[in-house]
């Protein structure tokens, strides 16, 4: 069990999500079962006014939700001074079991909150209200979810055993080690690449081409291929390490907390492009979200480029 | 999202809390409170942590004791020769240290012995050793003492020597040759350098015996591998890394601000409760207000993002004010009254200023800790404003 | 221009009790013309303009504005629709007294965020129009009551409103007052302003620029 302020703070907020998060889902059930636009009826008049209390909830917990999970990084980074052998906060998501599902499972959620608030957006665009029935359907599946992330969370840190001695990002983050992660590094460097600025580049003519489907699919399979690549090629430069893989330290100080800035640009951008191909919108809505996707997806290939050529300039030679 | 800041729903919503001048100020002077105490409690445990980690970090990378029946005991000299072969350690001393009990001022001095020829495990001790002729102080039975020990033993009228009072009762008389320049506060109160022999005579340990040994590693990396094989060499030994020490601390400050925070949980719950009750209860004009809001086209999304606002500019202001009164509370006046809690650990009578530690994780802690948990306990009373029947008003 | 088809409308004070407050009223209201609904209190007048302006919805029957079916719009169209249809006038001004007369008159166009200049065109419209402009930065709570009652009917005015809805304007004011009042009326039936009125004021009845008078009673339209 670890028990700093910090993680009190999040089981504290987490209390007050799940409260929330309870009344937000009941209510989402009645509606999702009753909701009828026509009816003049009393109750159903009742449910209007309850999916405004469901939709301030839902926005409520996703606006902290989001800076909560960058404090979440903030305190992994923390506890990792306190766990033997964990310099980042890599050590501590692999100290228990529980640690990169928990990781997944927060981002999953973080996107799909995005979407049900998009579509909830769209949806009051509208005098008819077209995606009330989706939206709480949505959100009755992203509860459980929701639930499961914040029972994760509460089992991983009463888990997390301060004795015990973890792996530093050095091993989890190398080709030497036998974890999953490590498999990626059995990918050719620059067949990595290639599928990397490939990827781009469908990303790219799909903008111009304004295929939309084939536009957020594209970004889909971006958010993974640049994970991947952040990881076995990128990083190190940020670095200036051969060997420092990891996807975590560069959210510290030393790095100027340049990881905040790489992963708010892929997950701005790729977000943006899911949501052109899985939310119907307005003409207009739909070219800026076009845009919106492109410009975060451009900035973040530029910014990581940036980093091997500048390594380049300076030292002449590559890692 | 998308538009952007709407100004004039930001001075409404400032209005409609200057309209509310007692509901809001009861807010605010609790909220205030409570961020204040909070942020105090982590600024002044950030502190003392600091001041305890430089402490730490001056102490030896590893100190090996001698224990037996499970207390401490003197440890062969010897050992340090076979500490020295082990690959990675780049030195090894035999200290000969002890705490003196000084019965008239009612405090413990440590009495620590250093040798001209060996290397100092410490950056106050290597002044000294280039300041003083530790020779001189060798023959002449003579110590260096901290700026506070000082002060205590002229107190006592002890100015040109001091009295040690040996095991078998007789004394021993060691002249004061000077003062060292200590690196912090805690050690300048408490520190008496002398020679080792002159220690051995006034604590009656063997020629052959030291208090411990501490072990220097060049790569602080190999510091737990040089740990294991020096518990491999002598099984009967406790050995302490600094790395240890600065962990347990961590875990003791944790765990004292702990207890705190559970006190906070509480008040904070009775404080969710209060603003729950406040902004429920709607006086008729504020319920008349609202009437008229929707009546003259307010949506409810309008009414629901105004008292958003409300809510946030109020604890916001609040939490900034409660962060800024702490910043002076502990910075400036050095928190009194609540240092004592935490300083408390400590019977050395040592005096210490806190260090200024701007730390924006403590900020952003306290953060999430006030201004997100008062908004949560406006979503259902603002909603049920937001969603009043406007035709009231008309009525 | 407004219609009211089949209206009924119940309120439910608990399970078994129910209040008719409208019982199958039909009305049409056109164009530019000025209706006095005329009634005790408790006669259903203020239902027929709380359902006008959708600030409430019927039991049953339609309500249609420029042939748009109001009665059915979700809470956010139906202020949507008010903020850009409906003019206000409220029984007592119903201003918010600490705010100055400028903020006030603003408050409707408040939740657009519009840029600085649409928002100061429109109040300079109004306030000159209702004779307030020199008053623009006083506090309401310090104006006379008047003053006060052109600030309110600027800001029902400041969305240049097609329809405006005047629930017992005159309950309040004394008889100069409800007199000046009667003449701003005048002024804005010349502006083609589709108004309905609510009172049993009897300096309402038989003015010259008044189109119908219409008796409201238990709920029922007397003709």
């Amino acid at each position: 069990m670890i028990l700093t302020p910090e993680v009190l703070a999040i089981l504290i907020l987490n209390a007050i999500f799940a409260f929330f998060g309870i009344i937000a889902f009941v209510l989402s059930v009645r509606i999702f079962l009753a909701w009828d636009l026509n009816s003049v009826s009393q109750s159903q008049y009742i449910l209007e006014k309850q999916s405004f209390l469901t939709a301030t909830i839902i926005k409520y917990i996703f606006v902290i939700k989001v800076p909560l999970f960058l404090f979440f990084i903030f305190t992994l980074d923390k506890i990792s001074n306190v766990l033997t052998g964990a310099m980042c906060a890599a050590g501590v998501v692999d100290a228990t079991v529980y640690g990169t599902y928990l990781f997944m499972l927060k981002i999953l959620n973080i996107y799909i909150f995005a979407y049900w608030l998009v579509l909830h957006n769209e949806d009051i665009k509208h005098e008819n209200q077209p995606y009330t029935k989706i939206k709480f359907g949505i959100f009755i599946v992203a509860f459980f979810l929701f639930i499961s992330e914040l029972i994760l969370e509460g089992i991983m840190f009463s888990s997390i055993d301060i004795d015990k001695m973890v792996s530093c990002c050095g091993t989890l983050y190398s080709s030497s080690a036998t974890s999953a992660i490590s498999s990626i590094f059995a990918i050719d460097t620059d067949v990595l690449l290639y599928v990397f600025y490939g990827n781009f580049a469908f990303i790219i003519l799909f903008y111009f081409l304004k295929q939309k489907y084939l536009f957020a699919i594209s970004n889909l399979v971006f958010i993974i291929s640049s994970i991947v690549s952040l990881i076995v090629f990128f990083g190190t430069y940020i670095y200036e390490l051969p060997t420092h893989h990891c996807p975590f330290c560069f959210l510290q100080s030393d790095y100027y907390y340049v990881g905040y800035l790489i992963y708010a640009l892929l997950f701005i951008g790729t977000f943006y492009g899911l949501v052109t191909g899985f939310v119907k919108n307005s003409k207009e809505n739909i070219i800026k979200n076009y845009k919106i996707s492109m410009l975060f997806n451009f900035l973040y290939v530029i910014l990581l480029s940036l980093y091997p050529i500048v390594f380049y300039i300076k030292n002449g030679v590559w890692l | 999202m998308k538009n952007k800041i709407n100004v004039y729903l930001i001075e409404y919503a400032i209005n409609a809390i200057l309209r509310q001048k007692s509901k809001s100020f009861f807010i605010v002077f609790v909220f205030t409170l409570l961020t204040f105490l909070l942020t105090s409690v982590f600024f002044i445990t950030n502190s003392i942590r600091y001041e305890l980690d430089s402490t730490v970090d001056t102490l030896p990378q590893i100190i090996v004791q001698k224990i037996k029946a499970g207390r401490h005991y003197d440890i062969d000299v010897d050992a340090v020769d076979n500490i020295l072969e082990i690959a990675g350690v780049s030195d090894a001393v035999a200290r000969v240290w002890g705490y003196y009990y000084f019965a008239n001022a009612g405090v413990n001095f440590s009495v620590v012995g250093i040798e001209q020829y060996e290397n100092q495990y410490k950056n106050s001790f290597d002044k000294i050793a280039s300041k003083f002729d530790l020779s001189e102080i060798d023959s002449k039975v003579s110590m260096v003492v901290g700026h506070g020990v000082k002060e205590t033993m002229h107190d006592s009228y002890y100015k040109e020597y001091f009295n040690f009072i040996k095991p078998d009762g007789t004394l021993k008389r060691v002249n004061i040759a000077g003062v060292f320049e200590a690196d912090t506060q805690l050690e300048s109160n408490d520190v008496i350098v002398m020679s080792k022999d002159t220690i051995r005579e006034i604590f009656d340990i063997d020629e052959s015996k030291a208090t411990d040994i501490v072990v220097k590693v060049a790569n602080p990396e190999e510091i737990p591998m040089v740990v294991s094989k020096i518990k491999l060499i002598y099984p009967d030994t406790r050995i302490i890394s600094s790395e240890d020490l600065k962990v347990s601390y961590q875990n003791i400050f944790d765990y004292k601000s702990g207890i705190f925070l559970a006190l906070f949980i509480i008040s904070l719950f009775t404080f969710f409760i209060i603003i729950y009750d406040k902004s429920s209860g709607l006086s008729s004009e504020e319920k008349r207000e609202i009437g008229i809001l929707k009546a003259i086209g307010w949506r409810v999304d309008d009414v629901l993002k105004e008292k958003f606002y409300e809510s946030f500019i109020i604890s916001f202001f609040a939490y900034t004010l409660g962060v800024g009164f702490s910043f002076a509370y502990v910075y400036i006046f050095q928190a009194p009254i609540l240092q004592n809690i935490f300083v408390g650990y400590s019977q050395l009578k040592t005096s210490f200023e806190l260090p200024f530690i701007f730390d924006l994780q403590t900020l952003f802690l306290v953060f999430f800790l006030s201004v997100p948990i008062y908004i949560a306990a406006t979503i259902i009373p603002s909603w049920k404003v937001a969603t009043l029947e406007a035709d009231e008003v008309i009525r | 221009m407004i219609e009211l088809k089949n209206i009924t409308k119940t309120y439910e004070l608990n399970k078994n009790d129910k209040v008719v407050a409208l019982d199958n009223v039909n009305l049409t209201i056109n164009e530019g013309e000025l209706v006095v609904l005329k009634g005790a209190s408790g006669s259903g007048k203020s239902t027929i303009l709380s359902l006008i302006a959708a600030l409430s919805k019927p039991t049953s029957g339609e309500v249609i504005v420029d042939n748009k079916k109001i009665s059915k719009l979700p809470d956010n169209f139906a202020s949507v629709y008010r903020r850009d249809n409906i003019g206000f006038i409220f029984q007592k001004y119903n201003l918010i007294p600490t705010l100055s007369v400028k903020e006030n008159i603003i408050l409707p166009l408040v939740p657009l965020n519009p840029p600085a200049n649409e928002i100061v065109e429109k109040l300079d419209r109004v306030a000159k129009m209702f004779n307030i402009s020199h008053k623009k930065d006083a506090i309401v709570r310090n104006l006379s009551g008047g003053e006060q009652q052109r600030v309110a009917i600027a800001r029902a005015n400041v969305n240049d409103p097609k329809i405006l809805i005047a629930d017992e304007p005159t309950a309040n004011l004394d008889e100069k007052l409800s007199l000046n009042f009667i003449e701003i009326l005048r002024e804005l039936k010349a502006l083609n302003k589709t108004i309905v009125i609510a009172t049993h004021d009897p300096l309402f009845f038989d003015l010259d620029f008044v189109d119908r008078e219409i008796q409201v009673h238990n709920g029922k339209i007397i003709l």
